[in-house]
C-alpha cells in the first residue's frame, strides 16, 4: 500500500483527531518490497511484500505512551490511539520529554523515481537470468541478491507539523566464485533510481574479481601499507559522533578531564565528513531527528571535529540548539582527489584490499574494530599489482586508520550499500594497517 | 557489512517521529483483539486452492501474529516503552521446481487469492530462467496445536512489575562506589502461527521467548578511560518466571564491581594461555564455528553472497575430525527453554534431535524440506523458519549444544590442572570468517588462573583461534552441574536479512594452548 500526500495527511489527521493527550506524534508509512536471491547459478527464493504500520506517541502530563499497528481502518486507529494514551497514564513521566514541533518548513528533497517503482518480476528475473548466464560463461560459481523498495510516509504533530515523503530504492550484489574454490569476487551497488543503475556492470566487476583471485599465494600477517576499494571502506567505516556520550565520558570523541575532542585536529586535514540531505547522488530526508528541517551538516572539516550531535533533549540540557542532521553520511578528500591506479603505481610494497567482513567494534575508546578480508587481496609491489594473497583478520583503530600521517590518499566518492540506506565513500590509501592473523577462508 | 550507514544515524539520532507500540493486547490480561481472530481455515483454503488451479505442485500458507515488548531505561528513569503488533500472511508456491512468494497485511479472502495469484506469477517469471529445479523430502501431513514450555506469560505481567524489577537492577548496580551508568531492559516476544498446505497441515502454535539485560559502565572522567560489564545471562524460551527466578539484581550489583574492577585491571600480556570457558561466554563460540558450519545451505554456496559458505563440505561427512574425542554436538529442536524450541518448523516438519558433531568426527548437518535431498536424505531435520508473516522461508539454526561429560567434572576439577591460564564469561566482541575457520571472541571478565586456582581480574583480553585447532584443543568438559543454556535474540542471516533467536547449551570447557592478544595495544 503506498500512499500519495493526501492520504498520509487524512490518516496523520485522523490519529490526531483521536489524540485526547496534552501532546502527540503520529505517523503512518507504506512500502511494497520485492527480491530475488540466486546462488550456485540457479534462482534460489524470490517475494514480494506489502506492509504500511500507523506510530502514534502521546504525552499526558509529562507521561509518554506509544503504539504502533498494521490495521489501518477507523476502528485499528483509534485503538492504537486509545492504547498509547492508556500506557502514558501509567507510565512513569518521561524526563527527556520535549515539546513536539509546531509547523516547519521543509526544502524538498527527490530520492524517489517510477523506474525503480516499474521494476517487473519479469524483467528482473531477465536480468538474473542474464548474469547467471554471464557467470557460466566465464566458468565461475554466481550468488547474489537484487532488491527493489518504495516507501511513502507522512508524519505529524499536535503542535502543527506535517511532513510527507517518499523514497525508492535498488540494488544487487554479486558474488562469484572459481570452481576450484580458491578464488572469489564481490561487488554490489544500489541507487534510488533504476535508470542510472548498471546491474551486468556488477557481475563483470564480480567475475573480475574472482578469477584475479585465484590460487593466492601465502603471506604473513603484520603491518601493512593498504589501498582499500570504496567498498571496504564502507564496510568498514564506523564512527558515532553523538554528543551526551561524549560528554559523559564514554565515547572515542571524549577527552580526560570530563571534556570532548570538538574543534580538536583528529583527522588527517584532507578528512571531510558530512551530510547533505540534497546530494544529487545521495539525496536523504528533509527531516532531521524530530522533525527538524535537515541543513548540509559538517562533522569533520579539513580533519577537525566540528560538530558532535545534540539530540532535542541533549541541546535543551545544555542551553543550545539540536542538531540538525545527519540524515546520510559523505567522506571525501578537502584536498586532491587520487585514482585507485593512482594510489597503486606509487606504492613500493602494500596490499590492494576489495572487501571486508564481519566487523565488530573490540574497544570504543578507540574506535578499534576486528573484521577479516574477504574476496580478493593482491599483494602491490613496485607500483602494480603482482598476485593475490591470503585473506587477513585485522584489529584496526578508525580514528587512527584516518589520522595524521597515517592516511596517504582519499579516491573519489562512490555511492556504497543498499538503494536506499547508502554512503558516498572513497577508496582510501593507509599508511600503516594492523593485520593480526591469516584466514585461510576463500 | 552494510549497516554502517544505519547504525551512523542511529548514533546520531535522526529519527523523525517515534515508532514505539502499544495496540490493543497491551492491556494486561485482556483477550486478543477482534483483527486477529480472522477465520484461518477459511484464508488458508482461499490460499490452497488458487494456488493448485494455478497449477503449483506445491504451497503453504503462514497467517502469523507477532507481538513485541520491550521495556528500557538508563539509571532511575525509563527511556521507552514500546509495544508493536505486526498481522500478516504470506504464501509459498512451488511452480515447475521454482519458488515464488508473496505476503500482505490485509487478511480478506480476496486479498488471499490476489496474493497467491502474485506468488505464482513470480515463481511463472523465474521458472523461465530457471536452471535447477527444486525438490522437497517428503513429510507426513501433521493436524497439531502447540504451547511452548512458559508458567507465566509476559504479556499478562502488568507494566508496572517490569519497570519496578529493571529500576531494582539499577538501583543495584548505581549502589556501587565508582558506577557512572547502567542501562538496563526487557524484551519479550510471542508469536501465534498458524501454517496449512497442500499436504493437509494444519499447525496452530504459541511460543514465548524472554530477555533481561543490562549494561553497567565505569567512567573515570580524569584518565579518559571506561570500561562497561554487561549481564552474563541471555535470553531464554520461557516466560516471566525467567525474570523472577534467577539472581539477575544480584548480578547487577556484581557487574557494577566488575566494572569498577576492570579500570585498575592488569592488562593481559599477549601469548598462548590455556583457557577456561564459562557457558555464558562459549555459547556464543559454539554458536559462530559450530552452528554456522553446519549448516548445509552454506555448504552448498546458497548464502555465498552474504553470510558465507562452509569449509565443511558434503564429502567431508563422516570423516572430517572436527574436534577431540570427547567433544559431542547435538542439534535439538526441543531442548526445554530453547529460543529455537518449535514442535514443527515452517515446513511443517516435526522438531527433531540429532548429532552434528559424535565422538569429535562431523557426522550431518541442519537441513531443510529442500535441502535434504542434495545430501541424499531423504526427510528433513526440520530446520525451516521464517521470522514474519512477510518473511520467505529458509534454513535456520536449530538449537546446538555441546554435551557435558558423563563424569560429574566441577568447576574447581577443570581448573585445577591450569598452570598458566584465564578464565573468561559473558558475550563480548565476536567475529569469524566466511567459511568459519579464523575467529576472534572478546568477554565480559577476565580472571587469571596460576597452578590452578582462580587469581585476578585482567583487561583487554581476546583470542584468536582456528575452529578445527580450537575444538581438538578442548581437554575436559565440566559435568551436567556446569551445564547451562545461552542464547542469542537475534541471529542475521539471509537476503533480505532475517532475524532467528537461537540458544546454545554448554558445560564450562578447558582448551589449551590458545593465542591470547592485549586488543588495547592494538588500538594505539
Amino acid at each position: 500500500m503506498l500512499l500519495d500526500e493526501r492520504e498520509a495527511r487524512a490518516i496523520t489527521s485522523k490519529l490526531l483527531g483521536y489524540v485526547k493527550a496534552d501532546d502527540a506524534a503520529v505517523s503512518v508509512s507504506g512500502e511494497e518490497y520485492a527480491h530475488l536471491r540466486f546462488a550456485a547459478n540457479a534462482i534460489t527464493t524470490s517475494g514480494r511484500r506489502e506492509d504500511a504500520t500507523a506510530s502514534v506517541t502521546v504525552w499526558i502530563e509529562g507521561k509518554r505512551g506509544s503504539a504502533t499497528t498494521n490495521t489501518l481502518d477507523d476502528a485499528g486507529l483509534r485503538a492504537a490511539v486509545e492504547q498509547a494514551e492508556t500506557l502514558a497514564r501509567v507510565s512513569p513521566v518521561d524526563r527527556e520529554y520535549v515539546p513536539t514541533l509546531g509547523p516547519q518548513k521543509y526544502k524538498p528533497t527527490i530520492q524517489y523515481a517510477e523506474a525503480t517503482r516499474r521494476i517487473t518480476p519479469a524483467a528482473r528475473a531477465r536480468t538474473v537470468g542474464e548474469i547467471i548466464a554471464m557467470c557460466e560463461r566465464a566458468g565461475v560459481v554466481g550468488a547474489g541478491f537484487h532488491q527493489a523498495s518504495v516507501r511513502a510516509g507522512g508524519s505529524a504533530t499536535k503542535n502543527g507539523n506535517f511532513y510527507f515523503d517518499r523514497e525508492t530504492g535498488v540494488s544487487l550484489s554479486v558474488t562469484a566464485r572459481t570452481k576450484d574454490g580458491t578464488g572469489s569476487g564481490y561487488f554490489q551497488r544500489g541507487h534510488f533510481d533504476a535508470a542510472q543503475f548498471d546491474p551486468l556492470r556488477i557481475a563483470r566487476e564480480s567475475i573480475a574479481k574472482a578469477t584475479g583471485s585465484r590460487s593466492p599465494r601465502q603471506l604473513d600477517p603484520g603491518v601493512y601499507t593498504v589501498i582499500l576499494e570504496a567498498q571496504a571502506v564502507g564496510d568498514l567505516f564506523s564512527l558515532g559522533f553523538d554528543a551526551r556520550s561524549a560528554e559523559e565520558g564514554r565515547s572515542s570523541f571524549s577527552a580526560p578531564g570530563g571534556k570532548t575532542r570538538l574543534g580538536e585536529r583528529v583527522f588527517d586535514e584532507r578528512v571531510r565528513i558530512y551530510s547533505d540531505p540534497w546530494h544529487p547522488q545521495l539525496p536523504a530526508s528533509a527531516a532531521a531527528q524530530g522533525g527538524i528541517p535537515a541543513e548540509k551538516l559538517f562533522l569533520v572539516r579539513e580533519g577537525k571535529l566540528e560538530n558532535l550531535v545534540y539530540s532535542r533533549f541533549w541541546a535543551k540540557q545544555r542551553n543550545r540548539e539540536p542538531t540538525p542532521g545527519p540524515v546520510n553520511l559523505i567522506l571525501e578528500s578537502a584536498g586532491a582527489v587520487q585514482t585507485l591506479e593512482e594510489m597503486i603505481s606509487t606504492t613500493e610494497r602494500g596490499l590492494l584490499v576489495s572487501h571486508f567482513w564481519y566487523i565488530r567494534p573490540v574497544d570504543p575508546r578507540t574506535a578499534l574494530f576486528t573484521g577479516l578480508t574477504r574476496d580478493g587481496v593482491w599483494l602491490v609491489e613496485g607500483g602494480k599489482v603482482q598476485y593475490p594473497v591470503n585473506n587477513f583478520r585485522f584489529n584496526q583503530s578508525v580514528i587512527q586508520m584516518l589520522a595524521p600521517g597515517n592516511l596517504l590518499g582519499i579516491g573519489r566518492p562512490e555511492r556504497i550499500g543498499p538503494g536506499n540506506s547508502a554512503s558516498l565513500i572513497p577508496p582510501l590509501k593507509v599508511k600503516e594497517f594492523n593485520f593480526t592473523s591469516k584466514s585461510e577462508a576463500v | 557489512m552494510s549497516s554502517t550507514r544505519r547504525e551512523f544515524l542511529q548514533t546520531a539520532g535522526a529519527a523523525f517521529a517515534g515508532s514505539l507500540a502499544l495496540p490493543r493486547w497491551a492491556y494486561a490480561g485482556t483477550p486478543a483483539p477482534p483483527a486477529a481472530d480472522v477465520d484461518r481455515d477459511a484464508l488458508a483454503g482461499a490460499a490452497l486452492t488458487a494456488a493448485r488451479r494455478a497449477g503449483a505442485s506445491y504451497a503453504d500458507i503462514r497467517i502469523n501474529r507477532y507481538r513485541f515488548e520491550s521495556i528500557s531505561t538508563r539509571e532511575r528513569q525509563v527511556q521507552s516503552v514500546s509495544r508493536t503488533e505486526s498481522f500478516g500472511f504470506g504464501v509459498r508456491v512451488l511452480w515447475r521446481g521454482t519458488w515464488g512468494f508473496a505476503a500482505s497485511r490485509v487478511t480478506t479472502p480476496a486479498e488471499v487469492r490476489r496474493v497467491t495469484a502474485e506468488a505464482v506469477a513470480i515463481a511463472r517469471a523465474n521458472a523461465a530462467h530457471q536452471r535447477k529445479r527444486v525438490t522437497l523430502a517428503p513429510v507426513e501431513r501433521a493436524v497439531a496445536k502447540w504451547r511452548s514450555q512458559f508458567e507465566r506469560d509476559p504479556f499478562d505481567v502488568p507494566l508496572d512489575d517490569k519497570i519496578q524489577f529493571l529500576m531494582r537492577l539499577n538501583e543495584a548496580a548505581l549502589a556501587v562506589k565508582g558506577v557512572s551508568f547502567v542501562n538496563s531492559s526487557l524484551a519479550f516476544v510471542n508469536e501465534q502461527k498458524f501454517f496449512a498446505s497442500t499436504e493437509g497441515s494444519r499447525i496452530e502454535q504459541y511460543l514465548i521467548r524472554s530477555y533481561p539485560s543490562f549494561s553497567v559502565t565505569a567512567v573515570d572522567r580524569d584518565s579518559g578511560d571506561f570500561q562497561a560489564r554487561t549481564s552474563l545471562m541471555g535470553p531464554q524460551g520461557r516466560g516471566y518466571e525467567f525474570v523472577t527466578g534467577r539472581p539477575w539484581v544480584e548480578e547487577a550489583e556484581r557487574a557494577g564491581q566488575e566494572a569498577v574492577m576492570k579500570l585498575r585491571a592488569k592488562p593481559v600480556a599477549p601469548g598462548e594461555y590455556d583457557l577456561v570457558l564459562d557457558p555464558t561466554h562459549l555459547f556464543l563460540t559454539i554458536h559462530e564455528s559450530v552452528g554456522h558450519s553446519t549448516e548445509l545451505d552454506r555448504a552448498l554456496g546458497w548464502e555465498a553472497d552474504y553470510a558465507g559458505t562452509s569449509f565443511l563440505t558434503p564429502d567431508k561427512t563422516g570423516k572430517f575430525r572436527f574436534g577431540s574425542k570427547i567433544v559431542n554436538f547435538v542439534a535439538d529442536r526441543t531442548q526445554p527453554g530453547g529460543l529455537a524450541t518449535t514442535a514443527y518448523d515452517d515446513d511443517g516438519v516435526p522438531a527433531q534431535q540429532w548429532h552434528l558433531i559424535k565422538d569429535g568426527v562431523f557426522v550431518d548437518w541442519q537441513t531443510t524440506r529442500d535441502l535434504a535431498p542434495l545430501v541424499g536424505r531423504k526427510t528433513s531435520y526440520g530446520c525451516s523458519h521464517a521470522d514474519s508473516w512477510e518473511s520467505v522461508p529458509f534454513p535456520r539454526m536449530p538449537n546446538v549444544s555441546l554435551e557435558p561429560a558423563r563424569e560429574d567434572n566441577k568447576f574447581e576439577d577443570v581448573v585445577a590442572d591450569v598452570r598458566d591460564g584465564i578464565l573468561i564469561a559473558g558475550r563480548g566482541s565476536y567475529s569469524i570468517d566466511q567459511q568459519r575457520y579464523n575467529f576472534q571472541f572478546g568477554g565480559q571478565t577476565f580472571y587469571e588462573i596460576r597452578n590452578g586456582k582462580v587469581g585476578a581480574m585482567l583487561r583487554d583480553v581476546a583470542y584468536q583461534s582456528r575452529t578445527p585447532d580450537f575444538w581438538q584443543a578442548c581437554d575436559m568438559l565440566g559435568g551436567q552441574s556446569t551445564y547451562d543454556l545461552s542464547g542469542t535474540f537475534n541471529d542475521g542471516k539471509g537476503q533480505p536479512s532475517q532475524s532467528n533467536a537461537v540458544s546454545h547449551g554448554c558445560p564450562v570447557a578447558r582448551f589449551r594452548r590458545v593465542n591470547v592478544l592485549n586488543t588495547a595495544a592494538r588500538g594505539r
